[in-house]
């Protein structure tokens, strides 16, 4: 399985990649984009199972990448983690074609239930 | 000037909708560092922008280095977030992060408390828009390291006429982190507050 880690800050994909380890056992490859741009590219590369994608980053915020990515394969997983709790961005995410939205920071819990929903997909 | 005045009753729901607000942001931060804290109530204070220098240096000692990070929001209600945390509880923040003495540098520090900036702001901020019924965007945050707050430049507020201040101690067994959140808005985001709070006190 492959898992594309986007967030701007090191310490967030630090938070993502703990809570992968705690929780989930199977093999995976793991890659890491520090905004939206990147994600992107990694994105059509490696075209991961998985990616979890920040909202707000600089040079391409989260709102754009989902919406290029989702262009490029709309079968693509994203799941969304922000601090942005608005209804309004949520309600737009899943617009756009969001696999889930969790709140930061996530917990292993969270992480299993995506996992779980991913493997039934 | 600015002569927009807040009254008790216009302040008191404000600072209710802001405890509730960062309450459910600082969870978010107990969280990440994984440890029981105990959090103070936070003092929330309505100032001139061209006030909050002398505020800072009066409050908050102007000996020790200080990050302070910004983060700007768009909307009805517009403004920039900024958080101030000096150098040692951002080292006992990475420290409960599970970072190492030697792995820990301005760079590693920079980048925790931006995080911790972006966790605090936006959560507080899109909690407390949501109970405004404003829907706002931020732009990711930027740093910047002063050796002293008698540094810190007014220019910083000069886009701005009043200031939210929220400020509060995060206490863990070993390790205090101190840290203010500063909410910079306009005149006219204010104003709009002030309607939307109204409207919930008449509510009432």
């Amino acid at each position: 399985m492959k898992i594309l880690i986007t967030d701007d800050s090191k310490m967030a994909r630090r938070m993502i990649i703990k809570t992968l380890k705690e929780e989930i056992k199977s093999d995976y490859e793991l890659f890491e984009a520090t905004n939206g741009l990147e994600a992107l590219e990694l994105y059509k590369k490696n075209k991961p199972n998985l990616v979890f994608l920040d909202l707000t980053m600089p040079v391409m915020d989260g709102f754009e990448a989902l919406a290029k990515i989702k262009e490029f394969d709309k079968n693509a997983n994203i799941v969304i983690i922000s601090a942005d709790i608005q209804k309004t961005s949520m309600d737009k995410v899943r617009e756009l074609g969001a696999f889930d939205f969790v709140k930061k920071p996530i917990d292993s819990t969270k992480m299993k239930q995506i996992f779980e929903k991913i493997q039934k997909t | 000037m600015s002569d927009i005045i807040l009254n008790e009753d216009e302040l008191d729901c404000l600072q209710e909708l802001i405890n509730i607000a960062y309450g459910s942001a600082t969870a978010a931060i107990t969280e990440i560092l994984n440890a029981h804290s105990t959090l103070s109530i936070p003092k929330i204070k309505v100032i001139e922008a061209k006030n909050l220098k002398t505020y800072l240096n009066f409050e908050i000692s102007s000996e020790f280095s200080y990050f302070i990070s910004a983060q700007q929001f768009n909307g009805d209600i517009s403004g920039e977030n900024l958080f101030v945390v000096d150098k040692n509880s951002a080292k006992n923040i990475a420290l409960q992060f599970g970072l190492e003495e030697n792995e820990i540098n301005d760079n590693e520090l920079s980048d925790i408390v931006l995080e911790i900036t972006n966790i605090l702001s936006s959560s507080t901020m899109s909690k407390f828009s949501e109970d405004l019924n404003i829907p706002i965007s931020f732009s990711p945050p930027s740093i910047d390291l002063f050796e002293s707050l008698l540094q810190f430049n007014n220019d910083l507020t000069s886009n701005y006429e009043k200031v939210i201040i929220i400020s509060t101690n995060l206490n863990f067994k070993e390790q205090n982190i101190k840290g203010t959140l500063l909410i910079l808005t306009t005149d006219k985001s204010i104003i709009l507050i002030k309607e939307i709070l109204n409207k919930i006190l008449d509510e009432l």
